[in-house]
């Protein structure tokens, strides 16, 4: 039983890095990783929806891929990279989409959005051209129930509209 | 034994079964997709986890040296879906999880933690049902292997036992076929109603296996032999009514049992006239 001695638990405490900095927070076994980011570190970008991966409310970026916060311990996302909405702030994907949003009136309560945006930067990122069934693909784990998508879809053809223009001009 | 407390991130398979040994009730905990969503509804509560995401060898996919695949089992559904070896039949797996849930969650769970799982709506089970690939399970006493058919054994009930856990999923030597998952869900992103994964291997072999219609994903030898030797549209008929005798599926909210049994011929038909459409282009 020697190997075992090689892998310690994780205890009251976990070391994570969030948007770009390194913090050691408290967490139980049972936290997720959303519970510690909106309770813990007041980054409530991200929402609680369904608690359940269902509803996207709580999507972040994890080592670069859109996941569920809700759906991750956090004291097994000590060695990944944690980007929330608010970490985000500088990418020129996130910036054109969140005008868009605004200009198209994309939400009406707003709860989503978050999840929309993280889901709709990690498209735009691999696909700079996407038409509206590559969009509802890529949003179809985000759900909102006030605005019928339609907006949503328009916003983010939108931005990349215009981060295409911006790309040709620069 | 004495209970282990806290998250374990092992780096290799031998120091997990270890841990599992010698807690049997830790839960391995792969993606997450299922597991914590499962904890944040307090239908679980392990007071330790052995975390898989440090073990390089159940990761990805590979040709073993006999040719045959090997999708490790903390291989993410993304990966797997973006597949790109010449699979032939087999490239049902793929196509299976392709259509799970949506990109977030393909993201996060993998093939070991879902059909370890066995929900009998997910995806995996008739695709690797259909496509006869093998299930490796560890445990201290070393390595196993059981045929997909063999390893979901009822409603959420598996081959696996306590102290078990699934490291890989071997595809058999790829053949020059065609495979195709054929799904019905409510909405986009659901679990399946009900579903077929189909495999024509060559012209005379043809297998199936339906998803969502009982405890385990539903295949019949007879009716495989049905549609190998005939794929008119009333061979394919008589072969559905042989498996929808056979399904056992159950009312609940993604359908009635009775809308399960329709669904059966239907999506039977589809997946095999698919399949003539990918081997035409195939040609």
């Amino acid at each position: 039983m020697t190997s075992i001695q090689s892998t310690k638990p994780s205890s009251g405490s976990v070391t994570l890095h969030v948007n770009g900095e390194s913090t050691q927070v408290a967490a139980v076994l049972h936290d997720t990783l959303l519970t510690v980011l909106r309770e813990r570190l007041q980054l409530t970008a991200a929402k609680r929806g369904c608690n359940q991966g269902v509803c996207g409310a709580c999507t972040i970026s994890i080592d670069d891929a859109p996941m569920r916060a809700c759906l991750s311990l956090a004291h097994n996302c000590e060695q990944a990279q944690v980007r929330t909405l608010e970490g985000l702030q500088d990418c020129p994907h996130m910036q054109a989409l969140q005008a868009a949003f605004a200009r198209a009136g994309a939400f009406q309560c707003g709860f989503c959005t978050p999840g929309m945006l993280v889901s709709a930067r990690a498209l735009l990122l691999r696909n700079p051209d996407p038409d509206a069934q590559a969009i509802r693909s890529a949003l179809s784990g985000n759900l909102c129930r006030c605005t019928g998508y339609v907006k949503i879809i328009d916003a983010v053809r939108t931005a990349a509209s215009a981060l295409r223009l911006e790309g040709a001009a620069s | 034994m004495s209970a282990l407390q806290g998250l374990y991130r092992p780096k290799t398979v031998e120091e997990a079964t270890a841990l599992l040994a010698q807690d049997p009730e830790a839960k391995p905990l792969a993606g997450g997709a299922t597991l914590v969503a499962m904890l944040n509804a307090r239908v679980i509560e392990p007071t330790a986890f052995v975390s898989l995401a440090d073990i390089d060898e159940i990761k990805g996919i590979s040709v073993l040296a006999d040719g045959r695949v090997r999708i490790g089992a903390f291989t993410r559904h993304r990966e797997t879906a973006a597949c790109t070896l010449a699979l032939g039949s087999s490239a049902v797996v793929p196509h299976a999880a392709s259509q799970i849930a949506n990109a977030t969650v393909r993201n996060m769970g993998t093939i070991g933690g879902s059909i370890s799982f066995a929900d009998p709506g997910l995806d995996y089970p008739p695709a690797l049902v259909a496509a006869g690939a093998v299930i490796e399970i560890a445990s201290m006493d070393g390595r196993r292997t059981v045929p997909a058919a063999d390893f979901f054994v009822d409603w959420y009930v598996t081959a696996l036992e306590a102290g078990e856990l699934v490291t890989a999923v071997l595809l058999p030597v790829p053949d020059r076929g065609v495979g195709v998952y054929v799904k019905h869900a409510r909405v986009a992103g659901d679990y399946a109603t009900a579903s077929v994964a189909a495999c024509l291997v060559d012209d005379t072999c043809l297998r199936v296996a339906i998803g969502g219609c009982g405890p385990t994903p539903l295949s019949d030898p007879e009716a495989d032999a049905e549609i190998s030797a005939d794929r008119s549209d009333a061979a394919i008929a008589h072969a559905a009514r042989l498996l929808v005798e056979r399904a056992d599926p159950l009312d609940d909210v993604r359908g009635s049992a009775d809308h399960r049994r329709l669904l059966i011929p239907r999506l039977l038909l589809r997946a095999v006239r698919s399949l003539e459409a990918m081997h035409r282009s195939a040609a």
